[in-house]
């Protein structure tokens, strides 16, 4: 970006005319815009907007974000943690909630990019007339810092033609400068390297622009959705199964695959200490009525591919198998899906939701069993080797067809009756002739189901940017002039003269090498000097 | 083969400890002469010679503790915050050997190099894993290099933070100096900043106008040592009273060294240019880092950012450091306000490493 705090003196116009005293200048709304333009264009208000991001990303990692963690956000609005319900309120005002999905943080985000904008346009012209002027004529090159003398047998035309080739391959642009037109009458050539340390500074802010184009296309045309599924189980790839799902506008009902999902088999294996060593579903693919992947196995960093839609493996859990019977009535035959709770797996299952007598069961899962020294039950493992299974039962108006979250019935007083089970077992009649079957511990298999149609661009733009950010900070501006004076002796006096734009420490090194290639470039008459004069480097074309 | 690596692991600090008494020893046996010619001592040679054999055979152990434990794990040693801690501690030594000292022969600024890498290695000591597999989110070569990239830029910008800090503490005495003379201020520190334009010719032509020595007068101790005291004393006390002890003691014990050498130090402008070039050299490895990141996330987790705490703490610092490296080419921010935007930038990293990975639950909460 530059900085255009040079260009802020504007021309004197409408002077006020004399007899009215200084009136302060009022500026007017087109005077205004201008001014606004200018100073938005300025580096420094680039800073400050880049640093207003900064800020905005340590408020989202302090306050919760609700795209990230819904439920702690939703107990900060309740009051039941964080600073209490009117701050969270005031939060919620100011959409601290969701900082990266606030206007203000894209009001702040497109000012950046108008900033940017701003600055890229002049830039690129400047850069255009730059790139295409030729290599400029050097002046007084004797008086330049780095500065060498080459006395050779050549004449000057072929002399000059070695330093060419030795100026090529150092990939210097070169210009061959008539005698007529240099201010010491003899043929000049003049060289040049180092353009792409603006190209690169171009690049790298171009860049930010494609990464957007990007976002946007990801965010416009993908959709991504999870769903958990019970070893066993199917799902089809269709809107309405998915839970947590952000499909972008043009990502239409419609455009879903439709295939069907089949979960063969989950495995969670673990090292002796207990930490885990590998998750694997293994995953059957069914489109049209065909199976076209068969038992693939789906990793965390091995997603499985089919139709330009992507299936991770997110999470995983227990999903215990429980038969509910009245007498010899079946009321509940199903898995039910566990979540981890600190080590206790637990979960409900809805066994009957008809009125009046509706049934619920909690269920609490663990599933390596042990009793601590107070006689507390724990799991030692996450392993399910040694499951035992602890249910509540509620009969009751329940609230169970209210269009809530499962576990968020109505629970009044305590439970009509518990009981413990291992695999395999039934209960006694607990009321009424109501039983519980555990028959086993299945497992259940959480997916991250995604179309990101941006990706590409956005690894184009990543590549883009990083290379643009080497090149503007590795790339140097130099530029080399030689010039061939024919002695009266038949030898031809080779002066070789560069300046560096940056780091001209070592610019002096690379000089001292460059001197040394022309050097054996050409058939040498006598001794060269390399002179230091301290002199100014400005004096050039 | 784990407890050879743990028994080198301690070997190496031992050595990174007394070598850095070895290069203060240097410092103290070289003498500041009144016209600010920097002489080393016979005594100071010697010592300065032994404790870079000592900072070098370190570095050789301290390499050998983190092959072992890639050979006895069977991937590469980073996959915990105890062996990044290490792995950034051992890269920043050796690039202070290569860079600073070797190249650039300012050996008087590599026992802050030291006292850096004893720090993160003490906290990484602190956060200590036994040798062990990784968990199977981490097993990807994404990861890999993802995590190389992060613990080289991370060292590098360790020693471009010193660079950064010694130029401000520097810069100060220069400023001070100059007013209590009545000289011009003509140390660059508008000149070194501007980097495109002047780079070092600047910094070589700065000459300091008075004695070398008043740049300690000028400057209280006091607060050298008190400063750091506080802070590291603050964050020993994770560690309980011991901890917060041990903190003040080694903070403040840096303070004054940083105090006692500021005649010793290169010039403010020199250090400037020095910290521009160490950070321009870690920053596209950073970049690459972030993005390499982004592309194991996805191939992870099915979405390539998703402002995970750690993510979020990643893109805050790369955007200090890219106001640092913008803030040099403004005017108006060169010099001293830069350098403080590199300091927070560095403070920013500290942050995302640290206190994201152990305090803020996210993806990225590895640290156990």
């Amino acid at each position: 970006m530059a900085d255009t705090t040079t260009q802020v003196g504007d021309p004197p116009q409408q002077q006020p005319p004399s007899g009215w005293g200084r009136l302060p200048m009022i500026p007017g709304p087109w005077e205004t815009l201008q001014l606004a333009w200018r100073r938005l264009r300025r580096m420094s208000t680039a800073l400050v907007v880049l640093f207003s991001i900064a800020v905005a990303t340590i408020v989202a990692t302090f306050i919760p974000q609700e795209p990230l963690v819904p439920d702690t956000v939703a107990r900060w609005r309740a009051g039941t943690a964080g600073p209490g319900a009117s701050i969270a309120a005031i939060f919620d005002g100011a959409e601290l909630f969701d900082v990266f999905g606030s206007w203000w943080f894209a009001t702040l985000t497109v000012l950046l990019l108008v900033s940017l904008t701003g600055c890229l346009i002049p830039r690129y012209r400047a850069f255009w007339r730059t790139v295409r002027r030729p290599p400029t004529a050097g002046r007084n090159l004797g008086r330049l810092r780095n500065h060498a003398v080459i006395r050779t047998t050549l004449p000057p035309d072929a002399a000059l033609a070695e330093v060419d080739t030795v100026l090529a391959g150092r990939r210097f642009r070169r210009r061959w400068i008539d005698a007529t037109t240099t201010s010491s009458g003899h043929p000049q050539l003049a060289a040049e390297r180092g353009h792409w340390r603006e190209g690169g500074n171009l690049l790298f802010h171009s860049a930010f622009y494609v990464l957007l184009i990007g976002v946007g296309i990801a965010q416009s045309f993908g959709f991504a959705g999870q769903i958990n599924v019970v070893e066993g189980g199917t799902f089809t790839e269709t809107r309405i199964v998915y839970g947590n799902i952000r499909a972008g506008q043009y990502f239409g009902i419609d455009d879903h695959r439709g295939f069907e999902v089949r979960l063969d088999d989950f495995d969670a294996t673990y090292h002796p200490n207990g930490t885990p060593d590998d998750f694997v579903s293994t995953v059957t693919i069914v489109d049209d009525g065909e199976v076209v992947r068969e038992r693939v196995p789906v990793r965390v960093n091995q997603p499985l591919r089919h139709d330009g839609v992507k299936l991770f493996q997110l999470r995983f859990g227990m999903a215990p198998h429980i038969i509910v019977r009245a007498g010899d009535t079946v009321l509940y035959d199903d898995r039910v899906m566990l979540g981890n709770n600190s080590g206790v797996w637990t979960g409900t299952a809805k066994v009957k939701t008809s009125s009046p007598q509706q049934i619920a069961l909690d269920i609490a899962l663990l599933p390596d069993f042990a009793v601590d020294d107070r006689g507390r039950p724990f799991s030692r493992s996450e392993r399910p080797d040694d499951p035992v299974l602890f249910a509540d039962l509620w009969v009751g108006e329940l609230g169970l067809q209210r269009a809530v979250d499962a576990s968020r019935f109505i629970r009044d007083g305590e439970p009509v009756a518990s009981t413990t089970l291992v695999p395999g077992t039934t209960s006694e009649q607990l009321v009424g002739n109501l039983t519980v079957e555990f028959v086993e511990v299945p497992l259940w298999s959480g997916f991250q189901v995604s179309h990101a149609p941006g990706r590409w661009v956005m690894l184009g733009g990543s590549v883009l940017l990083l290379a643009g950010l080497v090149a503007s900070l590795y790339a140097y501006r130099r530029r080399v002039w030689a010039e061939a004076h024919p002695g009266a002796d038949g030898v031809t006096s080779v002066v070789l003269a560069g300046v560096a734009l940056q780091r001209k420490v070592v610019f002096a090194d690379a000089f001292a090498a460059l001197v040394g290639a022309v050097r054996s470039a050409l058939p040498v008459a006598g001794e060269t000097a390399v002179q230091e004069t301290p002199m100014t480097d400005a004096h050039h074309g | 083969m784990a407890e050879l690596s743990d028994t080198l692991f301690y070997v190496a600090l031992g050595l990174y400890v007394l070598a850095m008494v070895g290069y203060f020893f240097a410092m103290a046996f070289t003498r500041v002469s009144v016209d600010g010619v920097i002489a080393s001592t016979r005594a100071g040679d010697r010592a300065g010679r032994i404790a870079t054999g000592l900072a070098v055979g370190g570095v050789s152990v301290h390499l050998g503790s983190s092959l072992l434990r890639g050979l006895d794990t069977g991937r590469i040693p980073l996959g915990n915050m105890f062996e990044y801690s290490s792995v950034i501690a051992l890269l920043a030594v050796a690039g202070g050997l290569v860079f600073v000292q070797a190249r650039l022969r300012h050996i008087h600024l590599m026992g802050f190099v030291l006292a850096a890498a004893v720090l993160m290695m003490g906290s990484g000591w602190l956060l200590f894993v036994p040798a062990g597999p990784l968990v199977p989110a981490l097993e990807s070569y994404w990861f890999n290099i993802h995590v190389t990239a992060m613990v080289s830029s991370a060292a590098v910008f360790l020693l471009a933070f010193l660079a950064t800090a010694l130029y401000l503490a520097r810069d100060t005495a220069e400023r001070r100096v100059a007013a209590r003379s009545g000289a011009g201020y003509r140390s660059g520190t508008v000149g070194a900043a501007s980097v495109d334009v002047a780079d070092h010719d600047t910094a070589t032509a700065t000459t300091t106008v008075v004695s070398p020595l008043e740049l300690r007068r000028v400057l209280s101790p006091v607060w050298f040592v008190l400063v750091p005291a506080v802070l590291l004393g603050l964050y020993g006390t994770e560690g309980g009273a011991r901890g917060a002890v041990g903190g003040a003691l080694i903070g403040g014990g840096l303070g004054a060294w940083a105090w006692y050498a500021l005649p010793h130090l290169p010039a403010a402008a020199e250090l400037d240019a020095l910290a521009y070039r160490i950070t321009a050299f870690a920053m596209p490895i950073y970049t690459f880092g972030v993005i390499c990141g982004a592309i194991w996330a996805e191939e992870a987790w099915g979405r390539y950012w998703g402002w995970d705490p750690k993510e979020t703490g990643a893109f805050f610092t790369w955007i200090l450091y890219a106001a640092y490296l913008h803030a040099r080419a403004t005017h108006g921010w060169r010099g001293r306000r830069a350098a403080w935007v590199g300091v927070a930038a560095y403070v920013a990293l500290l942050v995302t490493y640290f206190v994201v990975n152990l305090v803020v639950v996210g993806l990225h909460s590895y640290a156990t």
